[in-house]
């Protein structure tokens, strides 16, 4: 049997070394493991729709260059902090230094802290699960770095913008981890852009760390480029009573692929997931989630919905696993899926492993089209066939764009998929 | 106003109109009444439309323009409106958000500026009072979970919205109780004018007390069989569609087609 391939010589160097030693050495024992790395192929089961859109190209290995111009993000009201090609910009960032709050990018850490992330790093993911993670790990050349003193409450949304600019190809490796301590609260929206025709991958992970009581939002805007691979991973583990909210809207690329993964460690903790994907001309959406339920009495709510058109390509496969003394737990999974036309294509599987035998744990997925009558009847009020398939095609995701918490996100959010399926209709 | 000349429609090759001729002139109130499986409501949606029917062969012209050639929605900006016997839900799609969209897609067809959303908020409000609908309808889904009656009221707003020239009422007093049939006949009335022509397909002729035609014909076998005047409907209240050779399958209300 032919050897799975692993990363070129490319991808070993490390990038920039402008980090605390801590963060170096962490990055060089992450790197060293990368050698025999075994990558994605078809036959691996969780990238059997995606690897082979999965393009790692030496070309790809460069670093992206430093840049200081104006960013592209929508000026949105709250805190920012904007990373450009990896490396965070701070004239273009605005965010307070609160009592019992730290926001730092990592090259700015002090020992101490650098020291305490170190150990932290990774240890929300399952790095089995998720190799592209592995990679960031040896090559982030900045971060974000936020950590929540005991009931400390952030006032205001933190947006994190993450750039790339296309001018040259090459890759970019985001990461921010989150320490919420007891009864801390956030709300923090990722925001993903692009810029420039270069082929870029970014390769981002985010990490959650929830203590006791810890309230957790999350909000994950992709909207990068046609440019753009992003492969991207986010880690969760949850403490007793803890809440975590996740509310992702991602627009399709060549390749699009996010692993969500949460552990619920603690009695009485919540979840709840929400994604909306729309994919149009030959894009490729891939959303890998796992819910673990470890431990008793947790809740997990999840909601996806994907919407198709032309010839693309969307992903969803939903885990859920309750361990055998996670009674009492409560899983809802809900996949509804939307294909614009005969070309595009949805899969989606759930994957149940339920080990404990008091629980409630329901799934359902449908895959279906727009409603012809109810087409017919928005026409009929003199409505542009345009204009109604946009309104039904957001109807179909509303539900979930209406719980997105801050309002200016979900303006934002709406008016992007406005366009989209403007876009998507245009020819209809 | 509406032409209609020797129209035959199919749907999955069966024809269900088998040469229509009607003529309605700008003022006018026409009914449309027949057996279930007629063709009546088939009619209704070819007026509008609906592509699922196939026009075979005959003419419909809306002063002087053919509308078999107009898509559906420019039927509707040239004032064709249809109050759908059924009418649809829409979950996700605010009764407000679609009500604002058909009119200034109206009005953008006339070439008037849009409705911004508060002005139109306005205006929907008392429009819907003149039909008893409660304005909380407006922020709920396109007629989600809306009772029979509060759909039919829904239909008639929208009616009074758009300002059609032509309005096609199909069924619009089945399902309604007698307060319901009294304030949708009182919205309907509130459309008659001297510039707009109401047609009205019903199986029963109660409505027709509450709207009074100035024409009634009877469709059957697809074609229309007899017309007259109002006087009509109440000789068919009474007799039944046999006297005209017609098979009467008014005993089967509930299948109304």
């Amino acid at each position: 049997m032919k050897p799975a391939p692993t990363l070129s010589n490319a991808f070993l160097e490390p990038g920039g070394q402008s980090l605390p030693t801590p963060l170096l050495e962490l990055r060089k024992q992450r790197g060293t493991a990368l050698v025999d790395m075994p990558l994605p192929t078809r036959k691996t089961e969780n990238w059997k729709y995606s690897s082979r859109h999965l393009k790692l190209t030496d070309g790809l290995a460069a670093t992206l260059p430093a840049t200081g111009k104006d960013g592209l993000s929508l000026s949105l009201p709250g805190y920012r902090v904007v990373f450009r090609n990896g490396v965070m910009i701070p004239e273009a960032s605005d965010f307070p230094d609160l009592d019992g709050i730290l926001i730092q990018r990592f090259g700015d850490l002090d020992d101490a802290d650098a020291a305490a992330l170190a150990e932290r790093l990774d240890n929300t993911l399952d790095s089995r699960a998720v190799q592209m993670a592995r990679l960031n790990s040896a090559r982030f050349e900045d971060g974000l770095y936020i950590r929540l003193d005991k009931e400390a409450v952030l006032d205001q949304p933190l947006f994190v913008v993450h750039e790339v600019t296309g001018t040259a190809s090459g890759s970019a490796y985001p990461r921010i981890y989150v320490d919420a301590a007891r009864h801390s609260q956030i709300t923090l929206v990722e925001e993903y852009l692009s810029s420039g025709e270069e082929p870029v991958m970014v390769d981002s992970v985010t990490e959650f760390m929830l203590a006791d009581g810890a309230n957790v939002t999350s909000v994950r805007l992709v909207m990068e480029g046609e440019n753009v691979q992003h492969i991207g991973a986010t880690g969760v583990r949850q403490a007793a009573n803890s809440r975590f909210e996740s509310h992702c809207v991602g627009f399709g690329g060549p390749l699009r692929r996010h692993d969500l993964m949460v552990r619920l460690e603690g009695e009485g903790g919540e979840c709840k997931l929400n994604g909306v994907v729309v994919t149009q001309g030959k894009q490729h959406y891939d959303n890998h989630t796992s819910i673990e339920h470890v431990a008793a009495h947790c809740n997990s709510e999840e909601t996806y919905r994907n919407i198709a058109a032309d010839e693309s390509h969307a992903v969803f496969n939903g885990r859920i696993h309750i361990h055998q003394d996670a009674q009492k737990s409560s899983a809802n999974m809900n996949n509804k899926n939307l294909l614009l036309s005969t070309g595009a294509e949805i899969d989606t599987k759930p994957e149940l492993e339920i080990y404990a035998d008091d629980v409630k744990c329901a799934h359902g997925a449908t895959i279906g089209q727009l409603d012809k009558i109810s087409l017919f009847y928005l026409v009929s009020r003199g409505i542009g066939r345009r204009e109604a398939n946009t309104l039904l095609t957001m109807a179909f995701i509303n539900e979930l764009v209406e719980q997105i918490p801050v309002q200016a996100v979900k303006d934002a959010a709406q008016l992007r998929l406005n366009e989209f399926f403007d876009q998507t209709f245009e020819e209809a | 106003m509406l032409s209609i000349k020797n129209l035959h429609a199919s749907v999955e090759g069966e024809e269900i109109l088998k040469g229509i001729n009607l003529e309605i002139k700008a003022g006018e109130v026409h009914a449309i009444m027949g057996p279930n499986g007629s063709g009546k409501s088939t009619l209704s949606q070819v007026l509008a439309g609906n592509e699922t029917f196939e026009v075979t062969e005959g003419e419909v012209t809306l002063n002087g323009e053919n509308l078999l050639d107009l898509e559906t929605e420019e039927r509707a900006r040239e004032g064709i409106f249809l109050a759908f016997q059924y009418p649809v839900e829409i979950p996700g799609v605010s009764n407000l958000q679609f009500l604002r969209t058909a009119v200034n897609a109206m009005r953008t067809h006339r070439g008037e500026p849009e409705m911004n959303a508060a002005e139109f908020m306005k205006l929907a409000r008392e429009v819907s009072k003149q039909v008893d609908l409660d304005p909380a309808f407006l922020k709920r889904g396109v007629n989600e979970g809306f009772s029979g009656g509060e759909k039919k009221r829904n239909e008639i707003l929208q009616a009074l919205l758009l300002q059609p020239k032509l309005a096609i009422l199909d069924e619009t007093d089945s399902g309604l109780d007698i307060d319901a049939l009294q304030v949708v006949s009182k919205g309907v009335n509130a459309l008659r004018a001297e510039d707009r022509a109401i047609l009205m397909v019903t199986h029963y002729q109660r409505l027709l007390n509450h709207i009074v035609p100035d024409y009634v014909h009877v469709l059957a076998g697809g074609k229309i069989v007899k017309s007259g005047g109002r006087e009509l409907a109440l000789e068919l209240e009474e007799r039944g569609y046999g006297w005209l050779g017609v098979k009467d399958e008014e005993a089967t209300p509930s299948a109304a087609s």
